[in-house]
């Protein structure tokens, strides 16, 4: 069957991972609905709720459940339907209890309070139209078995759930007695981590409650065993005999059925009506696409205490979910993984789906129909677009190191200590926290973040594990370029300025783009003040004070030549990927004509560049053409440029110059109060410095370049000299007599270390015979007066 | 004093004596912050800023002057600005009114009405008519410093010649392409451009490129028939500049064909573009025809913004104190983005005074309620009738964070270690030197450091310390594979260093 239709094969191994029901499944599409297996089932018939509800608005429609009420009044042809449609809602009534009760509880901290409220409104309805309908249940439940099933396993879930919060809130004391696993048999189905599933939206469910595991041709409304064709358009799916005129095969290239072409040229189409009774039924995919269901990956699984399994999904996003909207670049079956995290149970699981990278998606002929195409990650904080690819490769090491010690615990789920999963957890959390900025509040728990900045070099992994930490090594965690400390002292003038200028250019109604350029000696905080002050504004943004903007950051280091900086603009505001030219021409016309794509983008757009002067070509264009859009009337940009050059701009031709105006900010050296203020805030709480010792350091850093990531480095060297140093004196004198605190002679030894030439050393290390050479050598040039000398003479 | 900051005080003493002899000399006693050199300037002006309570008297006098006596005119259009009916006060604390002064002073609202061009514009509008009528192609070039209103004068012309075109019925219809050079991927590109005005159907062939199918258009007499008269206006026309100069030159042929129905307009910034880069054409007698566009003099400035600020229904800015922008950027550049850009400054300068005086006055309040409830509300009254406009000090302090030069400062906050090379480079340039090489001075340095038994860092930290000095703009370092072979200029003067850096006794000796 599957050879016979290469192209788009909507029937048989719909559900590839489901192996077990399969031969059920394809037996007769009426098997289906009593199938105890397929879990959708479990769906309580509510209106659906947009899934943007996690985001923004929400809108409530209540159509279906008037609409079984309606069957009830008004189609007394099909009475059984209607019974089954009340027998279900009585159902659900019943548990309205439980339900008003998982919906109270915020899945995510973000959803306004107006959208809970809405939900319990909800609920509340819910339960009254429930109550008419008790004796119907109690009369007709016996007719379909199906939903006593559900009845059981709701019940069964109601002692399980946990309202997120309590969940959260009790975590820290029942977390050493969380299970994780690698793999999970949940509900006949196997689900490892990696894998992407249907998530059945927590709050609500969709209108028709059975799914087919087969797509229902548009025309007759029968599943059947003969061979569909799926329109490359609507996705719709039609039997060869059902089309006008027939056809006997599949077509080769792209298909679009008739309808579509149809409403291409602009005609109204009326859709074949199912016959009577009988409701279109929808599958996953296209509930998924129309956003009535969500997709997820699977982070991590584990078990709770009270033996719910839970996991942690990842979402996936429809592109008209993003801020952008659906574009026309987008394929149908694209989706966007998201950044944003949830915890969800295994409960709401509906089945496996199949999310493909490009490549694999070009390769994946017969897989079915819930195979899915995603390349980008979509950033849902700052509404901007990565490659996944780019991405993995980035995170490869990290990722590797972190996940491998998640797994662990999989293979001996309790043989660990108390300590290890502790530790587990931790690195878990650590993990998270990369993936989303959203949870940092959750790890700040020891006032640190790892890996979330990008100044400096990356993150060390830790790999000491059943070790507690001494305090050299704590402070040497915290002197680590890597992690981003709690405060950022010395650099409030500064970051208020930045402030001032991004709030005065983003909260006018009209947002007049402007220019900021921003120069200093390296390391001096100019990329880490500019970030921090992204961050406040991020959460005056949550905290609904500001308009949303987009944020866009680009190093000029890291485009392969000028022009490239438009390709990643471009695609960073759009999520597409196209040449640079093409992308300069999209990007004029956003900027300079005021020509608007998609709904959301007149959102203010901030654009910082690191390491402008890279940009600088030899016609200067890049820069002219950057510099100019902010002078235009509709552009909505605002450009933050950050460059060592002091005088970049009077280096520019006087037409760029011009245009980026006056706003500056310099970001001076250091001094030495300033280096040893931000050492100190630091190792704030950890006594592992003497006070003079630091003062050393500082002084010494700031009388030669005032830059704070020398001085960082310098101590984080010298705590690694007194560790050194206490380790030998333990295995030596079998006592602890040392003081482990380190000393101005270490931080002196590190800066001798750091500053001296490398040639001294050398010297210092070479054979005998070599140094007699150079001695013989610095002799005969003294002799001579002369600059060189010949090998002879020094022979001699 | 350096040299650098002698000049800006002098050009600013001119500026103040300027001022003084236009107002006869009632400004003199009412601002005490115009001190006519830099450094006490900006101390002065900053002390106005952090206490405004406790000088009420040298803050009050301008603003009264300018309340009672508006009869002080020194040309027509203040004249017309004084007479008109008294204004409503701004008030600087209301987001909305500064939200409107902020837009009304922003480089992208075009005003309705370009004063100070009319000349200019009328030039290019009447080219543009006579070519049209006459249906021949000609070609005119534009230039001017940055900021002298080029392009927007250019987008009015051609608002106007559309509009113009469209009323004459027995004209065809203006086909009318605007376009910006830089936005162009490849310089060649912009014939395809035009090519695609002309025929927005058709494709081109394969075989010909746009230009040769463009030439053969204007040679051949029969596309006239059909073809409209065309209006190019291309921004920044020397980024077409190409090595062999062979895209500028045709497009500039391309007007001088017999059936060229072509009207191209230049924008640049270099007065002699056409001269330099299109000798031939010269020689084929088709020169364009050249408009230039003179940087704006303090008059033009100070009308354009009394322009733009006509929107508003309230006084923003003190007369004097336009009138320092106006004539500061004047004798600067003429550069009107600059004004726009001072002027809004200004205004955030205000700001943040009045951010700062909000909270001391409410914390003096506080602190005074037990003392005297008089003085405290009293105050309060003072404040806000005197700061609701931009004053002659707000400016001031905003052309010098502008226009001043960081070279003291920097040179100031720099480490040790810097300031000795520098010390040591004037040591080593005194002798009729230009410039030397980054091993050379490294003795240099090395000898100061002995002799003041400092010890001397390494060559490789010495080399990177000259390359941030580099970026500071303090050194030039010029390009060598070899770090100690790079050749090494001090770019500031000799006076800056020594001026900057005579509060250390050692630096003092040192330069002795």
């Amino acid at each position: 069957m599957a050879t016979e239709t290469p192209k788009k094969q909507l029937q048989s191994p719909r559900k590839p991972k489901q192996s077990l029901n399969n031969l059920k499944v394809q037996s007769s599409p009426l098997s289906i609905s009593l199938s105890p297996q397929t879990p959708q089932s479990l769906i309580p018939p509510q209106a659906p709720p947009r899934r943007s509800l996690r985001r923004t608005s929400l809108h409530f429609s209540s159509t279906p459940i008037e609409d079984s009420i309606e069957y009830e009044k008004s189609d007394p042809k099909t009475p059984r339907k209607a019974v089954e449609e009340i027998g279900k809602i009585s159902g659900q009534s019943r548990k309205g209890q439980s339900h008003e009760e998982r919906v109270k509880t915020p899945k995510t901290p973000k959803i306004p309070k107006s959208k809970r409220n809405d939900e319990n409104r909800k609920t509340a309805k819910l339960g009254i139209l429930g109550e008419g309908m008790v004796e119907a249940e109690v009369t007709f439940s016996s007719v379909t078995p199906e939903v006593l099933e559900t009845k059981k396993r709701k019940r069964g879930e109601d002692k399980t759930v946990i309202p997120r919060a309590m969940a959260t809130r009790s975590s820290k004391k029942k977390e050493k007695k969380r299970v994780y696993y690698k793999k999970v048999v949940y509900d006949e189905g196997e689900f490892d981590v990696g894998d992407d599933v249907y998530v059945k939206r927590r709050e609500d469910a969709s209108s028709d409650d059975e799914v087919p595991e087969m797509e229902e041709c548009r025309v007759c409304f029968r599943a059947g065993r003969s061979v569909m064709i799926e329109c490359d358009d609507c996705l719709g799916g039609f039997h060869l005999k059902c089309l006008k005129p027939p056809l006997k095969e599949v077509p080769e290239g792209d298909w679009v059925c008739g309808f579509c072409q149809a409403q291409k040229l602009g005609k109204y189409v009326e859709f074949p009506e199912p016959p009577e009774g009988k409701k279109r039924v929808r599958t996953l995919r296209e509930k998924l696409l129309a956003s009535d269901l969500w997709a997820a990956r699977i982070e991590s699984l584990w078990k709770e205490v009270d033996g719910s399994f839970w996991f942690r999904g990842r979402w996936y996003m429809i592109p008209e979910e993003t801020a952008c909207g659906r574009q026309p670049h987008n394929l149908r079956r694209e989706l966007y993984r998201t950044n944003d995290c949830a915890d969800i149970e295994m409960e709401s699981i509906i089945r496996h789906c199949n999310v493909m990278s490009p490549k694999e998606y070009a390769k994946a002929n017969d897989e079915g129909d819930d195979v899915f195409l995603c390349e980008y990650e979509y950033d849902i904080h700052w509404h901007s677009f990565k490659r996944i690819a780019e991405i993995d490769n980035d995170e490869a090491d990290d990722e590797h190191a972190d996940s491998d010690e998640d797994w662990n615990s999989s293979k001996e789920p309790d043989s660990g200590t108390d300590e290890d999963m502790e530790y587990e957890e931790e690195s878990t959390r650590n993990a998270q926290a990369r993936l989303s900025t959203a949870h940092l509040a959750a790890n700040s728990r020891k006032g640190h973040f790892f890996g979330l900045q990008k100044i400096g070099t990356k993150k060390i992994p830790e790999h000491v594990r059943c070790h507690k930490q001494t305090v050299l090594e704590r402070a040497k965690a915290t002197l680590l370029l890597a992690t981003l400390p709690k405060s950022l002292p010395c650099r409030n003038k500064e970051m208020e300025e930045i402030m001032a200028f991004v709030k005065g250019a983003i909260c006018d109604d009209r947002c007049l783009g402007r220019c900021l350029y921003i120069h200093g000696v390296p390391g001096t905080g100019k990329t880490m003040s500019v970030l921090a002050v992204m961050r406040n504004l991020k959460s005056e943004v949550d905290a609904g004070s500001i308009r949303p903007y987009c944020f866009v950051e680009v190093n000029g280091l890291k485009l392969a030549s000028p022009e490239n900086i438009y390709r990643v603009i471009y695609e960073a505001l759009t999520g597409h990927r196209v040449s640079w030219k093409k992308a300069l021409q999209l990007l004029n016309e956003r900027f300079s004509d005021g020509k608007k794509i998609g709904k959301e983008d007149d959102r203010p757009c901030i654009l910082l560049i690191d390491e402008l002067d890279l940009l600088v070509t030899r016609n200067q264009s890049v820069l002219y053409n950057i510099l100019d859009w902010p002078t235009k009337p509709h552009s909505k940009l605002i450009v933050i440029g950050i460059a060592n050059t002091m005088d970049l701009p009077e280096k520019l031709l006087p037409r760029i110059s011009s245009r980026m105006g006056i706003q500056r900010l310099c970001f001076g050296p250091y001094n030495y109060q300033q280096l040893q203020e931000i050492i100190s805030s630091r190792l704030k709480g950890i006594d592992a410095f003497e006070k003079q010792a630091v003062e050393f350091a500082s002084r010494k850093v700031a009388a030669i370049s005032g830059d704070a990531r020398r001085a960082l480095e310098i101590c984080r060297r010298a705590a690694d000299i007194a560790d050194y140093r206490i380790k030998k004196q333990i295995s030596t004198v079998n006592s602890s007599t040392g003081k482990d605190i380190v000393t101005m002679a270490e931080v002196d030894a590190a800066i001798q270390e750091m500053f001296q030439a490398p040639h001294v050393q050398v010297m210092k290390s070479c054979s005998k015979l070599s140094k007699i050479f150079l001695t013989a050598m610095v002799y005969e040039l003294y002799k001579t007066g002369m600059g060189e000398t010949t090998f002879e003479k020094v022979d001699t | 004093m350096p040299a650098i900051a002698d000049r800006n005080s002098s050009s600013f003493k001119e500026i103040v004596a300027a001022i003084k002899s236009d107002k006869s000399g009632d400004i003199a006693g009412s601002n005490g912050c115009c001190i006519p050199q830099k450094r006490r300037l900006r101390s002065d002006a900053a002390a106005a800023r952090e206490s405004p309570v406790s000088t009420p008297m040298k803050l009050k006098s301008p603003c009264r002057r300018l309340n009672s006596s508006p009869n002080s005119p020194a040309n027509g259009i203040k004249e017309d600005f004084s007479e008109k009916p008294v204004k409503k006060n701004w008030n600087p604390r209301d987001v909305e009114h500064m939200r409107a002064v902020k837009e009304a002073l922003h480089v992208s609202t075009a005003p309705s009405t370009i004063v100070c061009r009319e000349d200019e514009q009328k030039r290019v509008l009447e080219f543009c008519k006579a070519c049209i009528e006459q249906e021949k192609a000609g070609s005119l070039y534009a230039c001017g410093c940055p900021g002298t209103g080029k392009s927007l004068s250019m987008d009015k012309v051609k608002q106007q010649v559309i509009d113009w075109a469209t009323k004459q019925e027995d004209l065809q219809p203006l086909e009318v392409l605007a376009l910006n050079c830089t936005s162009l991927a490849n310089t060649s590109e912009i014939f395809s451009k035009i090519l695609g005005k002309h025929q927005p159907r058709k494709k081109t062939m394969g075989s010909t490129s746009p230009l040769q199918h463009l030439q053969k258009l204007y040679s051949n007499n029969q596309a006239r028939a059909g073809s409209k008269m065309m209006l190019i206006i291309a921004d920044e026309l020397d980024y077409l500049i190409t090595k062999d100069r062979a895209v500028l030159h045709d497009l500039f042929m391309l007007t001088t064909f017999p059936f060229s129905r072509c009207i191209l307009i230049g924008i640049a910034n270099s007065i002699d573009l056409a001269d330099r880069f299109l000798p031939r054409l010269q020689s084929l007698n088709c020169k364009p025809m050249v408009v230039t566009f003179r940087a704006y003099s303090k008059d033009q400035i100070l009308s354009i913004l009394q322009e733009r600020l006509l929107v508003l229904p309230y006084i923003v800015f003190q007369q004097q104190a336009l009138e320092l922008c106006a004539r500061k950027v004047a004798a600067a550049s003429g550069d009107m983005r600059k004004a726009l850009c001072v002027c809004r400054s200004a205004m955030e300068i205000l700001e943040a005074e009045l951010r700062e005086s909000a909270s001391n006055l409410s914390l003096a309040s506080v602190e005074e309620e037990f003392i005297s409830q008089q003085t405290a509300p009293a105050l309060e009254i003072f404040q806000s009738e005197e700061n609701n406009t931009v004053r002659i000090d707000h400016m001031a302090l905003a052309l010098s964070k502008t226009f001043r030069s960081h070279i003291v400062d920097t040179i100031q906050s720099l480490p040790q270690h810097q300031q000795i090379i520098l010390c040591s480079a004037v040591k080593f340039f005194r002798g009729g030197k230009k410039d030397s090489t980054v091993g050379e001075l490294n003795k240099s340095y090395i000898d100061i450091c002995k002799s003041a038994m400092i010890p001397p860092v390494g060559i490789l930290e010495f080399s990177s310390m000259c390359r941030v000095l580099n970026d500071q703009g303090l050194f030039k370092l010029g390009q060598s594979r070899d770090d100690k072979s790079k050749r090494v200029t001090l770019k500031v003067d000799e006076a800056d260093i020594s001026f900057a850096l005579q509060g250390v006794r050692f630096f003092r000796n040192c330069l002795q």
